[in-house]
């Protein structure tokens, strides 16, 4: 902007304009989100079953935590799982963007792609749960009628997880498809048209302007649908409960089954602050390797 | 302008809430339990700082909450039976599903905001007590003389330690095996045949060929044909309710008790034997049903929905469950089912004898009148209403005879259940013990692991058992 | 209003019929779903596991929606496979109205003003408070959770509108964020000619950044509107009571009562149904209005 020629008077209204639009936000992070965060912190070092008063450990459950192989277990499956959610989910979801965009504005297509995502959580699980179902589900009676083996899905331990996956791209593709729709309605159309003036082909310009240009919305979906993904937790807690044995006991479950089945909630706590510094950490790089504070508007 | 207001709003609250917290400091729930008589005291702090909401005083509400929705209107009755007697008493009943019921009791625990009075389970209780969290019923019970042999043999002292009684018993279940009429017919298995067999580890017995006869591949043979496909089968003879996790309540607990294996050596016993050859052969047996045999589906197939849906969908013809759900297997089927006895092991028939209790919870501001509400829910005078809604069968002999008299009036037979509870060493206890919340999440991923045939009975249960026991170290 | 010039003729071509081929694939697998929610909602309940390769209701009947409706008496309801406690769906329509409403509006209202400042307005510290509000998101929730509650409780808002509204009223991490990225994407100039103009900062948001980001502004509402109508947890926790009841709480009757029972299928659909109207309607309408909006906010 044009701050150089602003005289200082101006940069210091400046601020306490933004400080004051910040303000009401800064108090909802404070008040519901940093202290609260704080004091599960200050859990972490403790044992603490919920009830009776929480007694000071140290860093025991620190030491525990780098010595658990559930722990890290539920790391790898995690990790599985983002791998083969966030790449599917974030392709499809663009390619359906763009053929919103290109071939149809119909709210009605809108409507029916984001469908999935109006359904409550645990809705989605249970109509999943029943249409995968071994025995009685609709897939594999089509699968049997094709003349093919009927598939345990959720209930293997190999193919629980990429269900899962499944069930939850499902769910999300449409709505990741509906933010980069937006985001593409922010590319003005002159570039285009001023790029198929200079013979450029629908690759080209996928490429060449859809994509660096869409950057800050991409980065937000990514940035937010990872951080999503570390944290899969209803589909798993209604279909599978972490089993069958431990195939899909992510961090999330593994926390959740500390805190509220084993009643270990400084243990929990530790979990969760391992995650946090994962997810940070992976932030961070990402909000570094895409340089996402700028759109290639500027 | 909004924000400010909300700021403002925000402030205040917190101000408003931290005098609330100086004031009332006193009034909070104390960790420890309330002896009787301080509790009839405590109830009037608190009743006059609601004056201003409640000028006529004396006008308490009670809320109790349980987890079956089908028991609800039976404790809707009997609070309204209770509210005739007591007429400064209401009893508000407050239902959730089973996750989200633990939950809640839960988190009001830690936020003050618990029922008063509440349905509790074997396996949550010791927990509960142990953090300090229930009412000791004792000196009440003492008080008021009430008599707690009128309660079905066993059930009252599951609630009790060190002296101290933590619930008073409501009802009660057990097991029997559930079959499907239609498949019986076709078959030419009667219902006697399947009431006199015996089972026992190494064969099945006389009910494993039944299972056999019942199960049906692509091309109509059954197990006991040496040309049938376990590949296509198209009916299974057996459906296990699934791996049954620590307990096996209604999965493989009957079979592993009645070959001799016990859990513990009783109440609150600090060694488990899941390393007993008797329970790695029971097991083994069980898991074989899919994984050798092929008459029973495999653990996936059980796992999603449920064995209760898979034989509602006509895909076996015997299970194993629980009393309390009769009512599913008689009303939502469309073919004509049945209940029959427990096969005899080589120890003879057993059931597991599980039972729920109400308890108070000590943060509760009307100790006095939610014990009165418990003794009231635990008399016959309510359970006998319970007994005549048909859906459960309660604690005391008079309200089973108003259950079974609904559940003729049904026209379901429901005798294998009672007649197993009534039999002469026909019934062992729920184990309960200390870590149930953490011996839950050990022994489920085994046991799965075991019915998938990724380890041995033998091998999973010793990995089981050293977990475990390492627990009451 | 360049649109009509921006697209070259559409030649229909192989591509062209393969990419829709594709998306009616993506169309069906979408739907189908969903249709099978109806499909139960209109089944008997005795043939929801004996039938279950059929496409179209299966003893097609109404009973689960009246029964969801509270036509039924409690003993029918039993007898018909269900639970006895009672829905007020009406009432309980009318609370997730309600609760989803203010809060989206005050959500997306804060948010867009701290967003604004962290996308256009310089001040000390500005990128390490945002980078902060991000961290928010990767908190676990179990770890808010308890806090929150208790907090809650200390505000004496349990079983109140507000406590169910009050930890999202003011931001979440998550709309700061999409709001942020949407300021950065806008084009400045608008903003700049008003500056140039003498506007005061909060004239140019208000009359300048507000209207040029009401596409973001709705979309982000639409979304979040539907996320907190889907909630489920934090209402369950703070708002038990009848009064506030929301009607995801209340569809939760219907999931299995023991450990060992089957959800009642029929009333759940059926209710998950009826539920998905509201949000529907909403998102036809209102989506129907952003996209509008894109098209007449003229700077593209």
């Amino acid at each position: 902007m044009t701050t150089h020629r602003q005289p200082r008077l101006a940069a210091r209204r400046e601020a306490l304009y933004a400080w004051a639009f910040v303000a009401p936000s800064l108090i909802g992070f404070l008040v519901f989100f940093a202290v609260p965060s704080v004091r599960g912190l200050l859990m972490s070092f403790t044992n603490w079953d919920l009830l009776r008063p929480a007694k000071f450990v140290g860093l025991a459950n620190y030491v525990r935590l780098f010595s658990d192989a559930d722990f890290l277990h539920a790391l790898k499956v995690t990790a599985y799982y983002v791998l083969m959610n966030i790449p599917i989910q974030t392709t499809l979801a663009l390619g359906i963007a763009v053929m919103m965009d290109k071939f149809s504005k119909s709210t009605i297509i809108r409507g029916i792609l984001v469908l999935p995502w109006l359904l409550p959580n645990i809705v989605v699980a249970l109509i999943w749960l029943w249409l995968l179902d071994p025995t009685m589900g609709f897939l594999n009676q089509i699968i049997m009628a094709l003349g093919f083996q009927r598939q345990p899905f959720l209930g293997s331990t190999d193919q629980a997880m990429p269900t899962i996956a499944a069930i939850n791209i499902w769910r999300h593709a449409g709505y990741t498809a509906i933010l980069l729709y937006a985001g593409l309605q922010t590319i003005p159309k002159e570039i285009y048209e001023a790029a198929s003036i200079d013979g450029a082909n629908e690759r080209q310009m996928f490429f060449g302007i859809t994509i660096p240009l869409l950057r800050p919305v991409l980065v937000f979906v990514l940035v937010t649908t990872i951080i999503g993904s570390f944290q899969i937790f209803d589909t798993i807690a209604i279909t599978t409960k972490g089993g069958p044995v431990d195939a899909t006991r992510v961090v999330y479950w593994y926390i959740y089954e500390y805190a509220f089945v084993r009643f270990k909630m400084g243990y929990a706590t530790t979990i969760s602050v391992a995650l946090f510094v994962i997810l940070i950490t992976i932030t961070f790089i990402q909000m570094r390797y895409f340089n996402a504070n700028s759109s290639d508007l500027d | 302008m909004r924000s400010r207001i909300n700021a403002l709003a925000l402030a205040l609250s917190i101000a408003a809430s931290m005098l609330l917290v100086a004031c009332g400091g006193a009034a909070a729930p104390a960790a420890e339990p309330t002896a009787a008589p301080e509790a009839a005291a405590a109830t009037e702090a608190p009743a006059a700082t609601e004056a201003t909401a409640a000028p006529a005083a004396e006008a308490v509400t009670i809320r109790y909450g349980l987890w079956d929705g089908n028991q609800q209107p039976a404790y809707e009755a009997c609070a309204a039976a209770f509210t005739a007697e007591n007429p400064g008493i209401t009893v508000k009943v407050e239902q959730a599903g089973w996750g989200d019921y633990w939950n809640g009791v839960q988190t009001g625990m830690v936020s003050d905001t618990a029922p008063d009075v509440f349905t509790n389970h074997l396996a949550k209780y010791p927990e509960f007590a142990s953090k300090e969290q229930l009412v000791d019923l004792k000196p009440f019970i003492d008080r008021d003389g009430v008599d707690t042999n009128q309660y079905l043999a066993g059930l009252a002292d599951l609630w009790g330690r060190d002296g101290k009684t933590y619930g008073l018993p409501k009802d009660w279940d057990t097991i029997a095996v559930v079959y499907n009429q239609d498949m019986l017919d076709k078959a030419g298995v009667t219902v006697d045949e399947l009431n006199n067999a015996d089972w026992n580890a190494k064969d099945g017995g006389s009910f494993g060929q039944i299972i056999k006869k019942l199960t049906l591949d692509a091309n109509g043979k059954n197990a006991l044909d040496a040309d049938f496909d376990k590949t296509t089968v198209v009916q299974y003879g057996f459906i296990p309710g699934g791996s049954g996790g620590a307990y096996g309540q209604t999965q493989w607990s009957h079979w592993a008790v009645s070959n001799g294996f016990k859990f513990n050596d009783g109440l609150y016993a600090t060694k488990y034997y899941y390393d007993d050859p008797k329970l790695a052969e029971t097991i083994q047996w069980y898991a074989n049903l899919n994984l050798v045999d092929g008459v029973a589906p495999t653990l996936a197939d059980v796992k999603s929905l449920g064995a209760n849906a898979l034989f509602t969908g006509g895909k076996g013809a015997l299970t194993t469950d629980g009393s309390w759900m009769i009512g599913a297997y008689t009303k939502d089927t469309k073919f004509k089912t049945g209940f029959a006895r427990l096969p005899k092991g080589p120890e003879g028939r057993k059931s597991m004898f599980n039972g729920l209790a109400d308890s108070i919870w000590v943060g509760s501001k009307h100790q006095e009148e939610s014990w009165q509400w418990l003794k009231f829910a635990s008399s016959p005078a309510c359970e006998n209403i319970v007994g005549s809604y048909g859906v459960v069968f309660p604690a005391v002999q008079s309200g089973v005879d108003a259950a079974l008299a609904a559940y003729t009036a049904k026209g379901i037979d429901v005798s294998a259940f009672t007649a197993q509870a009534t039999e002469a060493n026909g019934t062992f206890l729920f184990p309960v013990t200390d870590y149930a919340s953490e011996i839950g999440p050990i022994m489920d991923a085994l046991m799965d692991s075991i019915m998938l045939g990724e380890k041995t009975a033998v091998d999973g249960l010793k990995e089981g058992n050293d977990q475990v026991n390492a627990l009451f170290q | 209003m360049s649109r009509a010039h921006t697209r070259t003729a559409p030649t229909i071509q192989l591509a062209t019929i393969l990419a829709w081929i594709a998306f009616a694939l993506v169309m069906l697998v979408t739907l189908f779903p969903v249709y099978w929610v109806l499909r139960t909602a209109l089944s008997d309940y005795k043939e929801i596991y004996v039938q279950t390769f059929v496409l179209w209701p299966v003893g097609f009947t109404l009973d689960n929606f009246k029964r969801v409706l509270g036509m039924f008496s409690a003993e029918q309801s039993v007898a018909m496979g269900g639970t006895a406690t009672g829905i007020n769906f009406w009432l309980y329509l009318r609370n997730s109205i309600i609760v989803s409403t203010f809060l989206v509006a005050g959500q997306t209202f804060f948010s867009a003003m701290s967003a604004y400042a962290f996308a256009r307005l310089r001040f000390p510290g500005r990128d390490q408070l945002f980078f902060l509000y991000l961290t928010a998101m990767m908190i676990p929730g179990v770890v808010t959770l308890i806090p929150n509650f208790i907090l809650i409780r200390d505000l004496k808002w349990l079983d109140t509108f507000q406590g169910i509204m009050a930890p999202g009223f003011l931001m979440t991490p998550f709309t700061v964020f999409f709001l942020r990225q949407f300021f950065l994407g806008i084009n400045h100039e608008l903003e700049e000619a008003a500056t140039l103009d003498g506007a005061s900062i909060p004239m140019i948001f208000w009359r300048v950044a507000l209207p040029l980001s009401i596409p973001a502004l709705s979309t982000l509402a639409i979304l979040q509107f539907i996320a907190t109508w889907n909630d489920y947890l934090w209402p369950f926790l703070v708002g038990k009571n009848e009064a506030v009841r929301v009607l995801t709480v209340a569809l939760a009757i219907f999931q299995s009562q023991t450990p060992q029972g089957a959800p009642d299928w029929g009333g759940l659909m059926a209710g998950t149904a009826l539920s998905l109207v509201p949000t529907l309607v909403i998102f036809l309408v209102f989506g129907r209005r952003a996209v509008n909006a894109i098209q007449f906010t003229g700077f593209r």
